[in-house]
């Protein structure tokens, strides 16, 4: 999977559009997937992040609209194009009579992974960390286990692309954060991954991040550009050790690289927003300066992805 | 007051629920009900409202001789003997019944007359080909009918013979008794004519004499039953009702097996989510299926054998055909049961309804399979019924083998195996519109 890095995208959608009788699941999605990313497609419940999937990954039909996954309408998939990529399904389905390795290895089989397999699946239960509980059998494994499963067992014919739904729904922060650095190692080995999340903090981990809502892409960024849409700019946070003033923040407020309202943290600290943090920075200082105010600190802030998720959500209720 | 109020709301949670989940199996709940009174309805319309007709083979060496006896005769017997035909073969005749054309082969005796006049029975000759010990004896309750009427009917024609037979011995006796009184009064005389008239008079009484002798030397129990049957069967094994009823337990409970195992297996993958990864995985539903099958009916061989070892060694059930033809039988027989649990599983919506269904075909195939009543009994509507259960087919396959001795019938096999074949098609294209994704 090493140096599997080709240029160009491996999903590209143009108004992918499905639904369910009345009911509007996925609407005009238009979205190009570069190879070799980490793509976070983030949303809240219900908004279609699974429904996307299952029109990328050939399970359901689009009502109407185009789609071209590693460069084919999945209509046309070979068995050979369907071994290219991986499946993560939300929910455990695997066998939970069966043990890790069986559960493993019957997996391999479907995938039509050769019978000399041995090596390989060792390797990737440590990976997901389960080589001590092979024997295991699945219904007694703890959630998070379950989830490191399902994982390998969608790792086991090592596919290019790789449709994770929701693999870190339910499980606590610490695991969570260890199947991030599990998606990085993956990233790293060449595979593109595609991943739903309701944890829109999880966004920052993302190479591109599309952000759904009520069945709409609303916009597909890079983690800080999403901040840049929400705030309207980059945030710089400013504190000094004079009063900022009323008239101070409407000066602000009329220089022509800050965008908005200011936003007031206390008497000595306030937050802008401006076209681009690396050269309104000087500009700021200069201003400073020139109202005899002493900057104790200017810094550009990175406010949570929850609060840019919930303005960007605002902003697209505003409109609507 | 308030401890006794929350105990009844916690009985509620239960209650609600439970009765909410039942009615949510609208389909469950119909088959709950309805199977086994639909199995039982159509068991009543089954059910035979008179005794089994027997296709009946007259063997005579001579068929002319005796049509118009045999004509009559069956005419008489028309409720129980059907489609009789007379032929003076006997091998060929053992041969149609060696292969379910004729029910019933009655070879007549030769020279019944001769043999009865010399102090013997006339033995008729009757041959089944049936192992199940209830129509063993009901064909020994018809031939016992059968040989009563014959000799009902031979004495009453011997004695109309003899009354006929004896009017010219009454005269002659008349005759005779003048004789002597002329011979009397001729003595005397000592003429010729008188003489002659003499000699006439010993002839005859001589041969009242002879009558008389064989009348009395004949055996009052052939006098009375001048004629028998010896029955017997095609295969000489002697059968206890255990022994007969063996080989339908094996095929019903294998065939039990099969469905139930089968029936869960794809419901519970579409229930568990499973289904949704082998859409999007290049595994297709003709592997799948085929998978399936094998690993199946590995482990039912494996069952069979247990179940066949445990019948041979335990209850001395005899395999009396050819072993492989056995193993041919138990494996066409898994093949088209596991056929049909598969479309079980691929109909039902959940476990429950999938166990019912199978229960429900183990129902009917004690009903219709001809383990409870035999095929040639049931009505012909619902006979379609009972060959379109694998435990008919496998009922005769076995019963044939392991009692009778023959090899599997061509025709029962061709039928299962083209059932097997047929439902193996219908699974694959259900599952394939399950598994893969909307696009195939």
């Amino acid at each position: 999977m090493k140096n599997n890095k080709l240029a160009g995208n491996i999903v590209e959608t143009q108004g992918l559009t499905k639904t369910f009788g009345e009911y509007i699941a996925v609407q005009s999605l238009n979205m190009q997937v570069p190879r070799g990313t980490i793509f976070g497609f983030v949303g809240p419940s219900g908004c279609g992040k699974t429904t996307t999937v299952r029109l990328l990954t050939g399970i359901y039909k689009p009502t109407s609209g185009s789609l071209s996954v590693l460069g084919k309408n999945p209509v046309d998939f070979s068995k050979l194009d369907r071994g290219k990529i991986g499946y993560l399904i939300q929910q455990f389905v695997l066998y939970p009579d069966l043990t890790v390795w069986e559960n493993l290895n019957f997996t391999a089989s479907f995938y039509g992974v050769g019978i000399f397999r041995g090596k390989h699946l060792n390797k990737l239960l440590d990976f997901v960390e389960l080589s001590g509980d092979k024997n295991k059998l699945a219904r007694d494994l703890s959630g998070g286990m379950k989830r490191r499963l399902s994982l390998a067992a969608t790792l086991v014919h090592n596919p290019e692309l790789l449709f994770l739904d929701e693999p870190t729904a339910g499980i606590d922060p610490i695991l969570r954060r260890k199947f991030w650095d599990y998606f990085k190692e993956l990233q790293a080995e060449g595979h593109t991954l595609f991943i739903t999340t309701q944890y829109v903090s999880e966004a920052a981990f993302c190479d591109l991040v599309g952000v759904m809502y009520g069945g709409r892409l609303l916009m597909i960024e890079t983690p800080d550009g999403l901040r840049r849409k929400a705030y309207g700019g980059d945030v710089i946070g400013i504190r000094t050790n004079e009063e900022i003033r009323s008239e101070h923040r409407q000066q602000l407020e009329g220089l022509p690289f800050v965008r908005g309202k200011v936003k007031i943290i206390s008497d000595q600290e306030v937050e802008v927003t401006v076209d681009a943090a690396s050269t309104a920075v000087a500009m700021l200082l200069e201003w400073s300066q020139a109202q005899k105010l002493t900057v104790e600190m200017m810094e550009q802030k990175s406010p949570p992805f929850d609060d840019v998720f919930v303005r960007i959500i605002e902003k697209e209720i505003a409109n609507d | 007051m308030i401890r006794f109020f929350s105990f009844l709301i916690r009985i509620s949670s239960f209650l609600g629920k439970e009765l909410t989940e039942i009615f949510r199996q609208p389909k469950l709940i119909l088959t709950l009900v309805l199977g086994p009174f639909l199995i039982m309805f159509l068991f009543g319309l089954a059910s035979p409202s008179q005794g089994r007709t027997l296709r009946t083979t007259f063997v005579v060496t001579d068929p002319n001789s005796f049509k118009e006896q045999i004509d009559s005769f069956a005419t008489s017997f028309s409720a129980v003997l059907v489609d009789y035909v007379i032929e003076s073969d006997k091998e060929k005749a053992l041969a149609a019944l060696a292969h379910d054309r004729t029910d019933m082969v009655i070879v007549v005796p030769d020279v019944p007359l001769e043999t009865i006049q010399n102090n013997q029975q006339a033995e008729f000759l009757i041959y089944h080909n049936e192992i199940d010990p209830f129509q063993i004896g009901y064909i020994h309750s018809v031939a016992q009918v059968y040989i009563e009427e014959i000799n009902r009917q031979f004495l009453q024609s011997v004695v109309e013979q003899e009354q006929e037979d004896s009017a010219p011995l009454q005269t002659n006796m008349e005759t005779a008794i003048v004789k002597m009184q002329t011979l009397r009064g001729a003595i005397p005389a000592g003429d010729v004519n008188t003489a002659k008239q003499a000699a006439d008079l010993e002839k005859d009484l001589t041969n009242l004499n002879e009558k008389l002798t064989t009348f009395r030397t004949l055996g009052a129990d052939i006098l009375v039953r001048p004629f028998s049957a010896k029955i017997s069967g095609l295969s000489d094994v002697q059968l206890t009702v255990i022994g007969f009823f063996a080989p339908a337990v094996i095929v019903l409970l294998l065939q039990h097996f099969s469905i139930t195992f089968a029936s869960l297996s794809i419901v519970r993958e579409t229930r568990s989510g499973i289904m949704e990864l082998f859409k999007v995985a290049p595994i297709t539903a003709f592997e799948t299926l085929v998978g399936k099958y094998i690993s199946y009916l590995f482990f039912e061989i494996i069952l069979a054998g247990i179940v066949t070892a445990l019948a041979v060694w335990l209850l001395k059930i005899p395999i009396l055909g050819p072993l492989q033809d056995y193993a041919l039988a138990v494996v066409v027989l898994l093949f088209t049961s596991l056929g049909l649990g598969f479309l079980i599983s691929l109909i039902s919506e959940t476990d429950t309804q999938a166990v019912q269904y199978s229960m429900l075909l183990l129902l009917a195939s004690i009903f219709f399979s001809g383990f409870f009543l035999d095929l040639r009994l049931m009505k012909e509507p619902i006979t379609f019924l009972a060959w379109s259960l694998p435990a008919t087919y496998g009922i005769r396959m076995l019963q044939n083998i392991m009692l009778r001795g023959s090899s599997v019938p061509q025709l029962v096999f061709l039928g299962i195996a083209s059932i097997g074949i047929v439902l193996f098609l219908i699974d694959w294209l259900l599952l394939r519109k399950k598994m893969e994704s909307q696009y195939s």
